[in-house]
């Protein structure tokens, strides 16, 4: 049954070779992804080439929908932009790359070809990010080559030591191995937690972030955001499974959400602020995972997967915001309660991500700091709602100020549906989440 | 036998001084040879190695760093150089300063890195497990020439180096297997053409009021 994941690999590539029409093809491409994830359910549990569990199929879910959504929005905004640093055929074929990139890392049973995963969501993400040249996003593509594929190649020791301790790099025979408390495993897993944790955002190796997300076209944003940082958080929970470090991994997350939350504090660029809160809940999610509870993994994923639609909502209507506003300031923003549409996904993406109930984001977020206090980690817990809170306040109160207060000075430009699609969705997952829990209890 | 691990011993401490002497150097045309023979020596010793343990595993990763690092990254970097004289150095970089820094960072993050953790590790391929200092310090080299120069390419080269440590790291301890090294070269081969890509349009990094905060 390897067919069905090399299925899911190959069609964005059969429709890149339909290059002069690239954009009709990638979105068909894209629905049939989605079509493919039935497939691929009833596949679960594989272990082959290819390594499907549950897990992965929650992921492989969120970066399909992802890409489809993103897809569909690119079709105006891409056409729209004037001072293109590639062509909107390259744009589309190295968007269709990037995804490919991304299903390899999370459906292959092999840490070092994960690691190959991971290094090529940045080379083909990369040229992405000048879709939209200017002189600073040029710097941001930049910074986040040069960043990421430092902290991506130090990962690469922990690779090195992986397969040192085990002789193979087979994830599954690894995990199936019993778990063993040897300094190479342990210097392993804690690497790879400095060197992945840099595409996943990890204070302070997070510098990169903040750039990319806010020079990058919005769809690239949004696939950045909702599931480029939680593909390399899956590479690292595989990693931790192998041996569970609890402690130091709670508390880089804890660390990061506080350092998060500070940030978020002080943004005067909605793009930015955004990409705060994606580093904020990516490192909420890594400390679900680090918990090591399976209370913590459900919260996590349910976690993941809300935030992935919030953030990719919030990113299209920054888009569209930019496009009729041309400012990224949040103080020059004013009146878009006049715009009903935007205001609407702007207020329903916003509470996404601040894990508002009933989000799927607000369970998460609850399971996880459940799944804290049932391993006695009371400081962090206190640091983590704290952290929260400022955020929560921080991104609400800018996001009020950008839709109620002062004029509407712009024109009637609507925006896009699929800003209003994403942030549906999003809800829709807690809802569901509350739906299925009832049932089962 | 012994004769052949002292050689590889010296390679090793060669790599050291190459990494050194890049970081010294204020020529982008003399950086890049540097990283060219660098890269050289690290064929050499996986050579070296496939002799001596009969391997033909450090065979192909010897020809593969030759094709790949020494040939196919150095002529892309080469070529990226632009002709003008104000490009061929950093004129405001003053090296012993910097080769005084550089210094004091090595000496640091490996007295922490090794004395730490690596120290306890076994090689396989090498008698001596202190032979490890040698990728490390490679990496940190690496490191502290992409944090300390500004030029495009230069930082390019420090990526690259961290890099070589990888696979010298990988060829001291237990390499891994040669598919999954081919993509990672690959890998890193693509990035050398974006980085390349790149630096025709911005050559220079500087603070940005826009990516603050």
């Amino acid at each position: 049954m390897i067919i069905i994941p090399l299925i899911i690999l190959i069609i964005p590539l059969i429709a890149s070779i339909f290059y002069k029409n690239i954009k009709n093809s990638s979105a068909i491409g894209a629905i049939i992804e989605i079509f493919m994830l039935i497939p691929l359910y009833l596949l679960n549990p594989y272990r082959g080439f290819f390594y499907i569990d549950t897990v992965t199929f929650i992921f492989v879910l969120m970066v399909s929908s992802i890409y489809l959504l993103s897809v569909l929005y690119s079709r105006k905004y891409v056409r729209d932009i004037k001072n293109r640093g590639i062509s909107e055929n390259m744009y589309y074929l190295l968007m269709n790359f990037f995804y490919v990139a991304m299903e390899f890392a999370l459906m292959v049973n092999n840490y070092g070809f994960m690691w190959v995963g991971i290094e090529t969501t940045t080379i083909s993400s990369a040229l992405l990010l000048i879709t939209e040249k200017s002189d600073t996003s040029l710097e941001a593509t930049w910074r986040y080559i040069i960043i990421v594929s430092a902290g991506v190649t130090f990962a690469f020791i922990s690779v090195i030591l992986i397969y040192y301790s085990f002789g193979t790099l087979t994830v599954t025979t690894i995990l199936a191995e019993k778990i063993s408390n040897t300094l190479t495993v342990r210097l392993a897993v804690g690497i790879a937690l400095v060197g992945f944790g840099t595409k996943v955002g990890i204070f302070p190796v997070h510098t990169w972030l903040p750039d990319a997300h806010s020079e990058g076209p919005a769809p690239v944003s949004a696939m950045f955001s909702g599931v480029l940082l939680p593909t390399a958080l899956y590479v690292l929970y595989r990693i931790y499974e192998i041996f569970p470090m609890r402690m130091i991994f709670v508390w880089a997350g804890t660390v990061s959400v506080l350092f998060a939350a500070i940030f978020l504090s002080y943004q005067h660029n909605y793009k930015r602020m955004f990409a705060y809160s994606t580093m904020e809940n990516m490192n909420i999610a890594l400390i679900g995972m680090g918990t090591g509870t399976e209370i913590g993994l459900i919260g996590s994923l349910l976690l993941l997967l809300s935030h992935s639609f919030g953030k990719a909502g919030a990113f299209y209507t920054a888009g569209d915001i930019l496009h009729i506003s041309g400012t990224k300031e949040i103080n020059a923003i004013s009146g878009f309660i006049e715009n009903k549409r935007i205001s609407a996904s702007l207020l329903l993406s916003s509470f996404a991500v601040t894990g508002t109930p009933p989000y799927g984001t607000f369970f998460g977020e609850f399971l996880i700091l459940y799944s804290v206090l049932s391993i006695h980690f009371y400081a962090q817990f206190i640091i983590i709602v704290f952290s929260l809170f400022i955020a929560f306040v921080s991104i609400n109160l800018n996001v009020s100020r950008m839709i109620f207060r002062g004029k509407y000075e712009y024109n009637k430009s609507s925006g896009s549906i699929i800003s209003l699609i994403s942030g549906i969705i999003s809800i829709a997952t807690g809802i569901i989440f509350l739906v299925v829990i009832n049932a089962i209890l | 036998m012994n004769i052949m691990y002292t050689i590889i011993y010296l390679i090793a401490a060669f790599l050291a001084i190459t990494g050194f002497h890049i970081q010294s150097e204020k020529y982008l045309r003399s950086m890049v040879l540097g990283l060219a023979i660098q890269s050289s020596m690290i064929a050499l010793i996986s050579f070296i190695f496939g002799i001596i343990l009969d391997s033909y595993t450090f065979i192909i990763l010897g020809i593969l760093v030759i094709f790949l690092r020494v040939i196919l990254v150095t002529y892309f970097l080469i070529n990226k150089i632009p002709r003008s004289l104000s490009y061929v150095y950093e004129s405001k970089v003053s090296t012993t300063y910097m080769l005084i820094l550089d210094f004091i960072f090595i000496i640091i993050s490996i007295f922490i890195v090794y004395s730490i953790s690596f120290i306890h590790i076994v090689t396989i391929t090498y008698p001596v497990k202190n032979i490890l200092l040698f990728p490390l310090l490679l990496f940190f080299q690496g490191l502290f020439l992409i944090a300390s120069r500004k030029r495009t390419i230069a930082q390019v080269l420090g990526y690259v180096e961290e890099e070589n440590s990888l696979i010298i790291l990988g060829v001291f301890l237990l390499p891994v297997p040669i598919i999954i090294e081919s993509s990672v070269f690959l890998d890193v081969l693509i990035l050398v053409v974006i980085f390349s890509v790149i630096s025709i349009e911005k050559n220079v990094h500087e603070k940005m009021e826009e990516l603050r905060g």
